[in-house]
């Protein structure tokens, strides 16, 4: 069974995969930030900024930059 | 002069004969020396009836075409020979009827003596006596004497057919005015029923002369309805006579939001009716609406609330408020010791705007967070996503009647003649009359095989596959300079027109390349996306095979695209439909009931309408959305959420990976359980707080037309509250006042509050009878039609829609891919269905797959198969059917030994979390023993049920 983490950074990379069309890096990441602000709750933006910070290996680049605009 | 404009203005309650004329041009005639004045196309009947001039009819029923059988309502019009039947002769400008001469009485009473003398003379003791519309006909006409004699020929031996569990066929009062027949065919579309043989030997028959149960009748109640006589009659009428009032209310099924009269003896329901005022409906029901009702006085009902400090304790019967501080403390303390944000609930859509509006409103001023959701989630959250997104609001945009001005009809995974009967009844009117259809569905849906179905195309793609072929329909559309250009260019944004259309061009998107994925040859992907083109009015409707999908908001945007790119917006006939599932499931979103949108689609960040709520409940409320459903499970399990209150709704059937929902559920400190039954969710709860069904509250459903209608109590509560009167007990016990004395006060609330229901009130709805949002100040009356002159967001947007492959494949391993549906007789997780006769259709859920697939695993239909996902197993028994294409197999979730969500995945629509149910890739192979899952569930039950038992034994109830 995933665990809530592997289960943020699946749905996080999901984000990413369905907002990339002919978008770069930048403008995928600030897409995704944006979702992520609206539509996550407090405690899984944190556990996900978390992990963005301590390793985020398993985030795809676009997710790991969506999730670090999202902390700042 | 009597002028007649408008037919909707007139009495549900009374029959005009004859359908009415929908003519602008209007024709006056003279009836018994009155004008009157009505649209041309009229009949004489119905014109007469208009006037109050009431002339005797059996045949004739204003929901059904004039048939002129029975000449009772024959007439005398000057200058013409004879005497016309009424029904079937339209008005003339002035023409001059006479409805009451000595010629025409004794033409009538003639008539009525030869039906009478083959009709047994038993109305004493005849269940419809006092509502029979032969009886009346002959006090009408004034038949004295039968002197034919009553000893020739006759049908008064004639055998009952008693086979359906909710009606009863008796054809020796049958008068074969082929009311039912005309009503199966017109009304309902299914045509199960045929005058079998002529003259004399003439008789109602069900399918090829079988018992109605074994015929295609889909007791959907329309010939029941139809019976002038008791040939048809309700069984529970026969059982205890005639009803003495009758309650206008709001069916609790699915989102068609059908209006019923709850036909009563004092407080015990006889019968319901669907309800001719009724705008969603307009007199037509199904079988669950119609006849599935005896849930509510079920011996299984919860009635006292129960608490229990571990789920392996057995339950004990306490009173309101013991079981209410319970709850509270429990909750008080967890907040204490895991903080705010580890407490959450689910509204219910099954419960009425209000309730819902309260669960949400509690846990956002009384819990402190926004950990709120409900069942859409796991249904129609893509849709309120999508279309908000594309179109500004997040709902469908016609009225189910705008199907009848539709050209050509696109449903996409949708089975309307199953899961919104009603409207798939209006559906198959329309598509009698010439409309086209196209379907895009794995399954060959029953809608493809509509009696007098003209055109078709069926588009039977994989699984998985709907923004693929959205695409290619669109494609098709653009690079062959099919789109309505004026329509773009006026209604919609520039910028993402011009994106949208540089990428749908792209070759990838065309139909040639899509096959590839899809399995849709590009020739039918051709001639669908020309056929919708060039419709005058092009319509999608489209349902949970949308919606539940790693791609559902995807595959909304998409249809919006489709929609916007050919001018399908803002007029009748056209637009974007979504199906809703449940009863209130627009209403429940439109409530605030999701984590992020306060009630109204406004967005918890959003700091003016924030603070509006702010300044009307007296709190600060936390401006971060809340968890979502899955959200919920996974930090439960992670140990950081510990308690629910969950409304109405049943989480431990319907939402998908079982296991991981068991897990969830087993790791609360306390779940609060508010339901009609011990459902599964319950057995994991620590309080059970009884619910009330729709029959025991006031309040309002809102359908999927965005029709708010009204719900109104014709029974006492059995557990003595409504639900909405719970909430607040909870609510005050936890230290936010609540103080409400009725349902409308809650409304007015939301009105204060919601800037599309400024106009709604429980007066206006008494004065309108529904009322569609929006309704404030610049639509006074509601919207029957959105996005009419522009969008709520300015600009139609179209959105790019990139096709990606859910990451749930087929492989060697699971080599067919399993999707999951309904069926007619049995509602969502059956819990109110499979606790009434509808059993009878539908005892167990069963694996459909094609010939081919069974072959090649030596499965024969009625073989025990074990289903194997990457996360579960489960048994059930298999039907060979081609409906289904080889490599898809299909199931429904209807009874909860079934299992089908132990074996969906936890993969999600990507914006909203929504369930990809329609897509899980398994194994099948022959087995002997139910699955491990199942054996466990049956034990659990077991153990469960006994535990409620002792509870209720040592309380003594």
């Amino acid at each position: 069974m995933q665990t809530e983490l592997e289960h943020l950074i699946q749905m996080a990379n999901q984000i990413v995969a369905n907002n990339s069309f002919q978008k770069d890096i930048e403008q995928t990441a600030a897409t995704t930030a944006n979702h992520l602000q609206k539509f996550w709750a407090r405690s899984m933006k944190k556990q996900i900024i978390d992990y963005a910070a301590q390793d985020g290996s398993d985030l795809s680049p676009a997710a790991k930059l969506a999730v670090q605009q999202l902390a700042s | 002069m009597i002028e007649i404009f408008d037919p909707k203005a007139l009495d549900p309650n009374k029959d005009y004969g004859t359908p009415p004329s929908l003519s602008e041009t209007l024709v006056t005639l003279d009836i018994d020396g009155v004008s009157v004045t009505v649209p041309e196309g009229t009949s004489v009947l119905r014109a007469a009836a208009l006037a109050d001039i009431n002339i005797p009819k059996l045949c004739a029923s204003d929901n059904l075409e004039s048939f002129g059988s029975c000449r009772i309502c024959a007439v005398e019009i000057a200058g013409r020979r004879g005497f016309p039947a009424s029904c079937t002769t339209p008005v003339e400008a002035g023409m001059q009827v006479n409805t009451q001469t000595e010629k025409v009485a004794k033409l009538r009473r003639n008539i009525m003596e030869l039906y009478i003398s083959d009709h047994p003379l038993d109305c004493l003791t005849c269940p419809s006596n006092g509502d029979c519309e032969l009886q009346d006909m002959a006090g009408a006409v004034g038949l004295r004497e039968v002197r034919y004699g009553f000893d020739g020929d006759n049908h008064l031996d004639a055998a009952k057919d008693e086979s359906n569990p909710y009606f009863t066929f008796d054809p020796s009062k049958c008068i074969v005015c082929s009311r039912c027949v005309r009503a199966c065919e017109e009304v309902q579309g299914t045509f199960a029923l045929t005058v079998d043989g002529r003259g004399f030997e003439s008789t109602i028959a069900a399918g090829q002369d079988e018992s109605f149960l074994e015929s295609d009748c889909v007791s959907c109640g329309a010939c029941v309805q139809a019976c002038p006589t008791s040939t048809l009659m309700e069984k529970s009428v026969i059982d205890a006579g005639q009803p003495e009032h009758s309650v206008v209310t709001t069916c609790a099924y699915c989102g068609v939001g059908c209006s019923f009269k709850a036909e009563m003896k004092g407080d015990q329901v006889i019968r319901m009716v669907p309800y001719k005022g009724g705008d969603a409906n307009m007199g037509h029901s199904c079988v669950k609406g119609r006849f599935a009702f005896g849930y509510a006085t079920h011996k299984d009902r919860i009635t006292d609330p129960m608490i229990r400090d571990s789920i392996d304790q057995p339950w004990r019967a306490v009173s309101w408020d013991e079981a209410i501080g319970f709850a509270a403390g429990r909750f008080k303390s967890i907040q204490a010791e895991h903080g705010r944000e580890s407490l959450g609930g689910i509204t219910s859509s099954r419960c009425t705007n209000e309730e819902t509006y309260l669960v949400q409103k509690l846990i956002r001023a009384g819990f402190g967070n926004n950990n709120t959701d409900t069942c859409a989630r796991v249904c129609h959250s893509p849709t309120g996503y999508g279309l908000k997104v594309t179109l500004g609001e997040s709902a469908g945009t016609q009225t189910f009647e705008s199907v009848l001005q539709s050209d050509v009809i696109m449903v996409v995974g949708a089975n309307p003649t199953d899961a919104h009967p009603v409207f798939g009844s209006l559906l198959r009117k329309r598509l009698r009359q010439g409309a086209k259809l196209i379907v895009a569905d794995p399954r060959q849906i029953d809608l493809l095989k509509t009696p007098h179905l003209s055109e078709a195309i069926h588009l039977p793609l994989r699984p998985g596959t709907n923004v693929a072929l959205i695409n290619a329909l669109a494609h098709v559309i653009v690079t062959e300079g099919l789109e309505d250009r004026a329509f773009i260019a006026e209604r919609c944004s520039d910028n993402s027109y011009d994106q949208w259309r540089a990428f749908i061009q792209h070759e990838t998107n065309s139909p040639e390349k899509m096959a590839e994925v899809t399995g849709v040859p590009a020739s039918s992907v051709r001639e669908a996306a020309r056929l919708f083109a060039n419709a005058g009015n092009g319509s999608i409707y489209y349902g949970l095979g949308v919606t539940e999908h790693s791609q559902g908001s995807t595959m909304v945007m998409g249809i919006a695209n489709l929609a916007l790119a050919t001018g399908n917006i803002g007029r009748e006939g056209v637009g974007v439909n979504p199906l809703r599932g449940q009863n209130n499931v627009q209403g429940s979103c439109d409530m605030g009931s999701f984590p992020h949108d306060l009630p109204g689609y406004q967005h918890i960040s959003d700091d003016a309408a924030r603070g509006r709520f702010e300044a009307e409940w007296g709190v600060k409320l936390d401006n971060e959305p809340g968890l979502r459903i899955p959200n919920m499970f996974d930090a439960a399990i992670a140990g950081h959420f510990k308690g629910m209150y969950v409304q109405g709704e049943d989480i431990a059937q319907s939402d998908p990976n079982l296991h991981h929902v068991e897990a969830a559920l087993k790791s609360l400190d306390c779940l609060v359980v508010q339901d009609i039954f011990l459902n599964e969710t319950a057995r994991f709860a620590h309080v059970l707080l009884p619910g009330s069904t729709f029959l025991e509250k006031d309040g309002t459903f809102t359908n999927a037309e965005r029709r708010i209608n009204r719900v109104r109590k014709v029974m006492a509560p059995l557990g003595g509250k409504q639900d909405w009167e719970v909430t607040m007990m909870l609510s005050n016990a936890l230290g936010y006042p609540m103080d409400y004395s009725h349902p409308s006060e809650i409304m007015d609330e939301i009105a204060r509050l919601t800037p599309t229901f400024t106009g709604v009130s429980y007066d206006k709805l008494e004065e309108l009878g529904s009322i569609q949002w929006p309704c404030n100040e610049l639509y006074p009356e509601g919207t029957p039609t959105m996005h009419v002159t522009d969008f709520p967001i300015g600009k139609g947007e179209f959105a790019v829609t990139e096709y990606l492959a859910t990451e749930e494949r087929a492989s060697r391993r699971f080599p067919l891919l399993l999707t999951t549906g309904r069926i007619l007789s049995q509602y969502n997780v059956g819990a109110q269905t499979r606790r009434t006769d509808n059993q009878m259709w539908h005892d167990e859920d069963v694996l459909e797959l094609h010939p081919s697939d069974a072959e090649t695993r030596g499965i024969q239909d009625g073989d025990w198969l074990g289903i194997s996902s990457r996360v579960g197993q489960t048994v059930l028994r298999a039907v060979l059917s081609e409906r289904m294409q080889p490599g898809v197999v299909y199931t429904t979730f209807h009874h909860p030994d079934s299992g089908a969500n132990v074996i969906t995945t936890d993969n999600s629509d990507w914006a909203t979390n929504c369930p990809e149910y329609k897509v899980t890739a398994v194994q099948v192979e022959k087995v002997s023993q139910p699955s491990e899952w199942q054996q466990n569930f049956v034990s659990f039950r077991d153990q469960q049920n006994a535990l409620l038992e002792k509870g209720r034994r040592r309380e003594g109830i």
